[in-house]
């Protein structure tokens, strides 16, 4: 299941492969122009006016339906805040349109991440090494099990409850990403270097905690615990939304897992392919999509992570068209479908391998 | 000699207050933890929506009104925002247009009277030219764009020489007038040879403006080498209109070519007086040369320079030379490594699209280097 790897294609095919998904690439990208930004513009607006909003109804609403709106309107901020404006942003979705505003090296998101450390376990290791064992260090996030080529170790009998944690406290998981703890305690990282991440990840969370749980509760005065707990709340909807959606990508059933070893001297087409085989999608509406911040279309966002990700839905019938001319494996399917899958990975992992007979 | 002393019109003082109030609050939104509470570009969005031409830290300006000068120039009157500091004779600004969802920047010199409350920019459609194009087809009165504070040495001194050249050519007018509208608002008691090289006189720009001016500051004689009758401007045509050459001081803005022969000429007769010139190419396009030619990489910010060799691209380059730029996966996809080029011509290895536009986003680590190139790292 977990190491299934796509059809073997000749090297002319992969070749060929390759040219056809340039081609489906520079249809959009020579037309990028004026709609491109304005969809951008257009989230960055309903996020402010969503944030504006929620917390107004948070701080001067009366009753609980008011508390409730303010919730998920503020969540809903967040969700676009992360998801379609800043984790598409920070790829340099929008470099080409010279905004500062829309710079992909100066972004800074309303999460417990910090955004330049994002831009390093993301961008670099986890979109360059895409599911590599021992690479990528999104596979599992160094706590869950996800393949039988991860090696059982007793702290995997309370996967369920690590991963029910990860998911609550989504943030946190993410923005300690980068610390990269197990290669510290291995002594591969200088202490030094290990301090200046930590300082980094601490120094965020610390802006996030004073803006959500000190600042705007404070201002609340006698409303405060009512923010509090609506701040909260829309932290952890949010977290919940975004570990769903991210889970989805990469950990349902048949995506591929590569060795080091079967990556080295990839071409561009390679590098296609192990992208396409490991990722996977979910199906939609527009607003779904857009919730999503497009990574529905995982895919599409692996095979071209600097195209502004409005666009994917464009593209995904050509590329599942490709798959289908080369009989590769398009990976798709509802949320609920999806998620089941990743689920039901995790908790066959939980168990130590079944011993081989000797 | 004697020297004619005129007073250089001050900027506006009246309009200081804007800025007093606006760094303090913009150094304040650049906190990191206000920052991380209320980003910059929110409040400059907000403020928009409020009066487009509010701004904490942008020139914005309203085109006011929009003059034909000749079939293919046209003049912009702006009016500023207060934080526009004014600018002297002879400078110009960097104008900052959205066009297909695309900041472009190009650079335009003043032709308005420094201390002016309005400013003014005249614009020469280039065939192809995607602002000046832009300015001329889509740019209506009433609309709001930015602009940078004006720039460049290319000004007249405070203390004036008693005889001056002001010597021009197509749409190195723009300059020069500003500069005899100074003049003329200074009462400037010398000399004047204004000496302009155009086609003919549907070709020429601010003909009207000039004319009166003509005749009504007598220190000036207008003098006009209309190169369609009377043939190509050479040294000696210059020579046969400005006989007394050798004594006047001289600002020079035109196309290369003549501004070269010009410089030229001036060392060669060995001309005491000063010659102040300035180039208006929108950028220079230098000519690209092969993959694998050698070319010099200047770091703007560090100081560090390396030359090239092979046709590695630039991350590889630098790191030859023993400079560490940051990066990271090393394919163009993380974009790590991106940082503004200054200037010069990059090609992209993934897509082959050149960049020769001044500050433009490339990434290191899938650029060669085509020409002698400026990063900003």
């Amino acid at each position: 299941m977990s190491l299934a790897k796509p059809a073997n294609l000749t090297r002319e095919q992969v070749a060929q492969f390759e040219r056809e998904v340039n081609a489906i690439r520079d249809g959009v990208m020579n037309n990028l122009g004026q709609a491109d930004v304005d969809h951008m513009r257009n989230m960055v607006r309903i996020s402010r006016a969503s944030e504006i909003g929620g917390r107004a109804l948070l701080h001067f609403g009366i009753g609980p339906l008011s508390w409730v709106a303010g919730v998920v309107a503020l969540a809903n901020a967040k969700i676009l805040d992360n998801m379609e404006i800043g984790h598409n942003v920070m790829h340099g979705q929008y470099d080409w349109t010279g905004d500062p505003s829309l710079n992909s090296q100066t972004f800074e998101w309303d999460i417990a991440c910090d955004g330049e450390q994002w831009r390093h376990s993301h961008n670099v290791m986890h979109h360059t090494y895409t599911n590599i064992l021992g690479k990528d260090r999104d596979l599992g996030y160094s706590l869950l099990r996800l393949t039988d080529a991860q090696r059982w170790k007793p702290r995997h009998w309370f996967q369920p409850l690590a991963n029910l944690m990860l998911a609550m406290g989504f943030q946190y998981g993410v923005g300690s990403h980068d610390l990269e703890i197990g290669r510290y305690k291995h002594g591969a990282m200088p202490k030094e270097e290990f301090k200046a991440r930590l300082d980094r990840f601490l120094t965020k969370v610390g802006k996030v905690w004073f803006k959500d749980y000190l600042l705007f509760p404070a201002l609340a005065l006698w409303s405060a615990p009512r923010v509090l707990a609506g701040n909260f709340c829309a932290n952890l909807i949010r977290n919940l939304w975004t570990y769903v959606i991210i889970f989805c990508g990469h950990f349902t059933e048949g995506v591929a897992i590569y060795h080091e070893e079967d990556c080295r001297n990839e071409t561009r087409g390679d590098w296609y392919l192990r992208q396409l085989s490991g990722s996977s999608n979910l199906t939609g509406g527009r607003l779904f999509h857009i919730m999503s911040g497009h990574l529905s279309h995982q895919i599409e966002h692996h095979l071209f992570p600097d195209m502004p990700a409005h666009r994917y839905p464009q593209v995904a019938p050509k590329i599942e068209a490709l798959c289908k001319k080369y009989g590769l494996f398009y990976n798709t399917g509802s949320l609920f479908k999806q998620y089941l899958t990743v689920m039901k990975r995790i908790l066959t992992h939980t168990l130590p391998p079944r011993k081989l007979r000797a | 000699m004697t020297l004619t002393t005129a007073p250089r019109t001050p900027a506006p003082t009246s309009t200081r207050w804007a800025a007093t109030l606006a760094t303090p609050v913009r150094r304040a939104l650049r906190h990191p933890w206000v920052e991380s509470i209320v980003r910059e570009s929110a409040v400059e969005d907000a403020l928009q929506v409020l009066h487009p031409l509010l701004s904490l830290s942008m020139v914005r300006v309203k085109v006011v009104k929009i003059l034909d000068e000749t079939h293919s120039t046209k003049t912009f009157v702006l009016q500023p925002n207060t934080l526009w500091q004014g600018g002297l004779a002879g400078q110009f600004v960097t104008v900052q247009l959205e066009i297909n969802g695309r900041r472009e920047e190009r650079v335009y010199s003043l032709s308005s009277r420094p201390g002016a409350r309005r400013i003014a920019i005249t614009v020469k459609r280039q065939i192809g030219g995607l602002v000046s194009s832009h300015l001329h087809d889509t740019v209506r009165v009433g609309d709001v764009f930015t602009i940078s504070q004006a720039m460049g040495e290319f000004v007249l001194p405070a203390v004036l020489a008693p005889k001056i050249l002001l010597l021009s050519a197509g749409s190195g007018i723009t300059p020069v007038m500003a500069m005899l509208r100074d003049l003329r608002a200074r009462r400037y008691q010398g000399d004047i040879v204004f000496l302009h090289v155009c086609r003919n006189t549907d070709d020429l720009i601010f003909s009207s403006a000039l004319r009166t001016m003509a005749l009504e500051y007598p220190e000036l004689s207008l003098l006009l080498h209309q190169s369609d009758s009377a043939g190509r401007f050479t040294t000696l045509a210059l020579q046969a209109a400005v006989p007394d050459l050798a004594e006047r001081s001289t600002w020079l803005c035109g196309p290369s070519a003549l501004m070269d022969m010009v410089h030229q000429y001036w060392r060669d007769a060995a001309i005491p007086q000063p010659l102040a010139s300035e180039r208006f190419v929108a950028f220079p396009i230098l000519p690209t040369t092969s993959q694998g030619t050698p070319v010099a990489v200047q770091m703007v910010a560090t100081g560090h320079q390396f030359v090239t060799e092979g046709n590695a691209p630039l991350l590889v380059q630098a790191e030859r030379a023993g400079l560490t730029p940051k990066h990271g996966c090393r394919i163009g996809i993380c974009r790590s490594c991106q940082c503004v080029k200054k200037t010069g011509t990059v090609e992209n290895l993934t897509t082959g699209a050149l960049s020769s536009a001044p500050n433009e986003l490339i990434r290191l680590c899938i650029s060669v280097a085509r020409t002698d190139i400026a990063l900003d790292l």
